[in-house]
């Protein structure tokens, strides 16, 4: 069977050589054309510069992006992040394909510090990757039930409820 | 050097009148994750799911393979569904897998209004898109493009 609809999404994370990350944000599908782009400074991962385009068909009702997109410059990636970014790109005069496209930049610029962690842990086997995996959630609280791995029975929380 | 990517293909057929059918998938440097579900057009209830774990990162992630079950009976229109995807799919699963039933969820009424112009495009090529498109949205005040 053919299928009807296909959207395609893509987002890229770059470091740059000044230090700070550009993040390429890429959307396509049989209606809508996006692309946002955020560039992000460490330590505190302000977004700096922000910049958006919406093509093909746009519907009426929504902001003009590369406009509305400006206001999350001075935002910074971290809690309370999702809150933020509805509150001024989201509701009924907002744009919630905006509001994704930054949350999701912001999600893979959090992957992108994760990826060396796993990686460095993925040769590890038996007690010694049991031991990693216990380490991480000790180092990173915010683990703690944020999936099926980190619930209070799963094997990777056995003996660390007094570190909680 | 890119040194974090990710994607998300998600496309829609509809077996029948009354259903679409989503397959997700999203992939990045550490993830791989896919999923295909039934919902129902006239409600958005997801009538049935099923995926497929193929790259996770620790031993327990599978087990969030049944847990997708619980999004049966979900409704991708009620008030709080992306909050509710990821609280029952997410935190008691899987957040990648509550990641793609999410995405199929945004994409619900972008598909049904693709495949409204496509048929309207097959009896009149010279079709007004951005007027369709308008009419369209204005005659289903249900709908949450993105």
């Amino acid at each position: 069977m053919t299928v009807r609809f296909l959207r395609n999404k893509v987002v890229e994370v770059e470091p740059q050589p000044d230090g700070s990350l550009v993040v390429s944000w890429r959307l396509t599908d049989d209606l809508l054309k996006a692309e946002v782009n955020l560039k992000v400074q460490p330590p505190d991962l302000e977004i700096v510069e922000a910049e958006a385009k919406l093509a093909r068909l746009v519907p009426h009702a929504w902001p003009s992006a590369s406009e509305f997109i400006k206001k999350v410059e001075g935002v910074r990636i971290g809690s309370g992040l999702r809150k933020i970014v509805q509150g001024m790109l989201g509701g009924p005069k907002g744009c919630a394909l905006l509001a994704h496209a930054v949350l999701e930049s912001g999600n893979a610029i959090i992957l992108n510090f994760t990826r060396p962690v796993v990686q460095s842990g993925e040769k590890l086997e038996g007690d010694e990757m049991l031991e990693n995996l216990k380490e991480m959630v000790k180092t990173n609280p915010r683990l703690l039930r944020s999936c099926v791995a980190f619930q209070d029975d799963s094997p990777i929380m056995q003996g660390l409820d007094s570190c909680f | 050097m890119i040194t974090l990517s990710r994607s998300h293909v998600i496309s829609a057929e509809f077996p029948d009148e009354q259903t679409i059918r989503f397959n997700g998938i999203q992939d990045d440097h550490i993830y791989s994750m896919e999923i295909t579900m039934d919902v129902r057009i006239a409600d958005g209830e997801i009538l049935a799911i099923e995926g497929i774990m193929k790259r996770y990162t620790n031993f327990v992630c599978p087990q969030a393979e049944p847990v997708l079950q619980a999004a049966v009976g979900m409704s991708l229109r009620e008030e709080g569904w992306e909050r509710r995807v990821m609280k029952e799919i997410g935190r008691k699963g899987c957040e990648h897998f509550a990641e793609i039933i999410m995405e199929c969820g945004h994409c619900l009424d972008q598909a049904r209004l693709s495949r409204a112009m496509w048929e309207s495009l097959q009896n009149d090529p010279g079709l007004d898109q951005e007027q369709f498109i308008q009419t369209w949205i204005d005659g289903h005040p249900e709908i949450q493009l993105s």
